[in-house]
């Protein structure tokens, strides 16, 4: 299983940079504002700073109004408590971060936080202080909460994380997104608290609440297979130009699914890496996609099965 | 390169002491001869248990290599043969320094009393922290903090509100028996280590694995604490390509001169658990303007054991790769086969023995005078 991933070296097509630390500050002197992604961060354990504190320093330092995307990286005792002090601290700024296109809560890595100890939390009041917002994204499932919403403006919705609950999923589906082009969720393990079911994703296979939707990816979940049979047969497949349900438990079941579904050789890509496809099935999806010009990932990566006890094994990409 | 010829005009001879049918003294040897040196005469460490101890004669250089990887030599130190089993460090490390004390004469690479505070990880945190060397805080510096088992290392992770910890066996290597320990409220708890337990006794696997049972975690500590455990702040690392990273940095003579970068999906970036060589253009780029100074650490620890050829420095970079922490310094750390110096160092092409063996002059040159052999003080 893999425990990491990268913190994001870019947003909303721009270079991350990292927000000085305290400590740094006088050092690196005053920072160059505009065509960046700001990361700003406390310390996930033991922090000397605040995530106000450090906004704080931000806010005096950069003009926010020329702020087009800002990353939240961790927080204090984030393992403890969720984002509460960001969400205010954030929607304390509204006024002036009028440029903000791009928003992106917890870009942490397990050395900071581990995904499965982020307490998440409801952050769907930044969705409405920022209706200009056009990318959002978070990690962490833990105690996360999605009211229905509703935004003109965001194109892309990204949740990664080792288990979104099911309520939390039921809501982002239960949302309007007339402008949303992409959707990105790691619905991750019951382990985890990953516990919705096939039905509760019917509302993005239909598609209705999402007009616009091209991309997406129902993914790192432990239900990959039945996932993976319900977009077999979902209208929103014949609209999207890429389809990704990578790192999950997708075996020969799905992917015979998937080629006993409807056609998918309108894709540009289907993303499958890390899978349990054996080399038969495996074949045929590339007989059936490549020819069409589909990019097709079937990379297996590190999905390894473990036999124990007669049982066998198979892990999500992310869990822990 | 140092010649031979540049001692005075006396062909230095070399002595090694090692286990002759390791790939460190064979590496070492091939390098030496390279150089012009007459190969050196290798003692082995069972001979040195054996009999006691080994005399030198008072023009033979010196070096020590590590006594791992042999079942009998293993067996003498640590009580055991069976090279995965993590118990007897505590032996190991007072028959180690023992055997260490037993050598004569010659002109040494190394300083018993330094290697006596590089084997006890407590002891050279403090050395390493009174030097003024960034490193993880810990309460059980010098031995301050006695962690007899579970119950105090709980008290002392509450006490020096330490949510995240590395626990180390004092004298270990190789992350053999070392727990990464994560706590929280509710009595969450996540301990990841190689280390399984069978039938009583622990063992260290190839297979890194997450206990968060406390029983489960508490047995384990108690089961390491007799041999001496140390205990340390987790310093969130950077990561490099989606992989926690540190760094491996040579020190020879006082001038970082090699340098790996490891990383891994896990706390612990040790090869044999899965962990990889990075790219070191990448380690490097990540650190910008901070690189020199990772380096300069390096050579600052380093620095506390001057008595010392070459030390292994592992670096922790933090997240940011801004900041660094020494996480050990490791006296048989130059195993890095093929590896090369670093540009602009004055190892640069040679490879961590070559850089060593250049370096041999400067060091005699500087080095303390050694117990004499017996035979030395018979004639006197």
């Amino acid at each position: 299983m893999t425990l990491t991933h990268d913190h994001l070296t870019e947003y909303g097509g721009l270079p991350v940079v990292e927000w000085f630390s305290a400590k740094d500050e006088e050092k690196n002197g005053p920072p160059t504002a505009g065509g960046v992604a700001w990361r700003i961060s406390a310390d996930a354990y033991e922090s000397d700073e605040t995530w106000a504190g450090a906004f704080a320093r931000f806010a005096a330092a950069v003009d926010l109004t020329q702020v087009e995307a800002l990353i939240v990286g961790a927080w204090p005792d984030m393992y403890e408590s969720g984002p509460d002090e960001v969400v205010e601290t954030l929607l304390g700024a509204r006024e002036h971060l009028t440029s903000l296109r791009s928003l992106f809560v917890a870009d942490v890595v397990f050395e900071q936080c581990e995904i499965s100890w982020i307490v998440q939390g409801d952050l769907t009041p930044l969705l409405a202080a920022f209706p200009g917002l056009e990318r959002f994204g978070l990690r962490g499932g833990n105690s996360l909460v999605f009211p229905p919403v509703r935004h003109e403006k965001l194109r892309e919705l990204v949740v990664q994380s080792g288990g979104i609950p099911a309520e939390a999923v039921r809501g982002i589906a239960a949302s309007d997104f007339p402008a949303l082009t992409t959707l990105d969720l790691w619905l991750g393990t019951s382990d985890y608290g990953g516990d919705c079911d096939v039905a509760d994703l019917a509302p993005f296979l239909a598609g209705t609440r999402l007009p616009a939707l091209r991309h997406l990816a129902l993914h790192n979940s432990e239900i990959q297979d039945e996932v993976a049979a319900a977009v077999a047969a979902a209208p929103v497949v014949a609209r999207l130009e890429t389809l990704d349900l990578s790192m999950g438990v997708l075996t020969d079941e799905g992917a015979a699914a998937l080629l006993g579904g409807q056609p998918l050789t309108h894709l540009t890509s289907l993303d499958l890496h890390h899978n349990y496809i054996g080399a038969e099935v495996a074949e045929r999806l590339r007989e059936a996609l490549e020819p069409a010009g589909v990019a097709l990932d079937l990379d297996r990566d590190d999905a390894e099965e473990d036999n124990g006890d007669g049982t066998v094994w198979r892990y999500v990409a992310v869990g822990e | 390169m140092a010649s031979a010829g540049a001692y005075g005009g006396r062909e230095p001879a070399l002595a090694v002491v090692g286990n002759p049918e390791n790939r460190r003294v064979r590496l070492f040897t091939e390098a030496a001869v390279a150089a012009g040196f007459a190969a050196p005469r290798v003692v082995p460490w069972l001979d040195v248990l054996r009999a006691g101890g080994a005399e030198f004669g008072p023009h033979e250089v010196v070096r020590l290599d590590s006594p791992g990887e042999h079942p009998e030599v293993d067996r003498l130190l640590r009580g055991t043969d069976d090279p995965t089993r993590v118990e007897g460090g505590a032996r190991w490390y007072a028959r180690f320094t023992a055997a260490v004390g037993s050598l004569r004469g010659g002109v040494r690479l190394d300083d018993p009393a330094e290697l006596a505070v590089l084997f006890d990880k407590r002891a050279c945190h403090q050395v390493l922290a009174r030097a003024g060397v960034p490193v993880p805080q810990s309460p059980t510096s010098g031995g301050a903090a006695p962690l007899r088992g579970w119950a105090d290392l709980r008290a002392l992770m509450r006490e020096h509100r330490m949510p995240r910890a590395f626990v180390k066996p004092a004298h270990g290597s190789s992350a053999s028996g070392v727990i990464a320990l994560e706590t929280a409220s509710g009595g969450r708890l996540r301990a990841t280590t190689s280390v399984e337990t069978a039938g009583g006794r622990l063992f260290n696997s190839l297979r890194v694995r997450r206990i968060t049972d406390e029983g489960e975690a508490a047995a384990l500590v108690d089961a390491l604490a007799p041999d001496g455990l140390h205990l340390e702040r987790w310093l969130p690392k950077a990561s490099l390509g989606g992989r926690t990273a540190d760094l491996r940095v040579l020190v020879v003579a006082g001038r970082a001169t090699h340098v790996v970068v490891r990383t891994s999906r896990w706390p612990m970036t040790n090869l044999h658990l899965g962990g990889a060589r990075g790219d070191l253009a990448a380690a490097m780029a990540a650190a910008g303007p901070a690189w020199p100074e990772a380096l300069r650490i390096c050579e600052q620890a380093a620095a506390c054991f001057p008595g010392t050829l070459a030390v292994g420095v592992d670096l922790l970079p933090a997240t940011g790769w801004r900041h660094f922490a020494v996480a050990e310094v490791n006296a048989f750390g130059d195993l890095l086969p093929r590896l090369t110096g670093l540009p602009g160092s004055p190892a640069e092409g040679l490879d961590t023995y070559q850089a060593q063996l250049a370096a041999l002059a400067g060091h005699i040159a500087t080095a303390a005078p050694y117990p004499p052999s017996r035979e030395h003080r018979a004639a006197r």
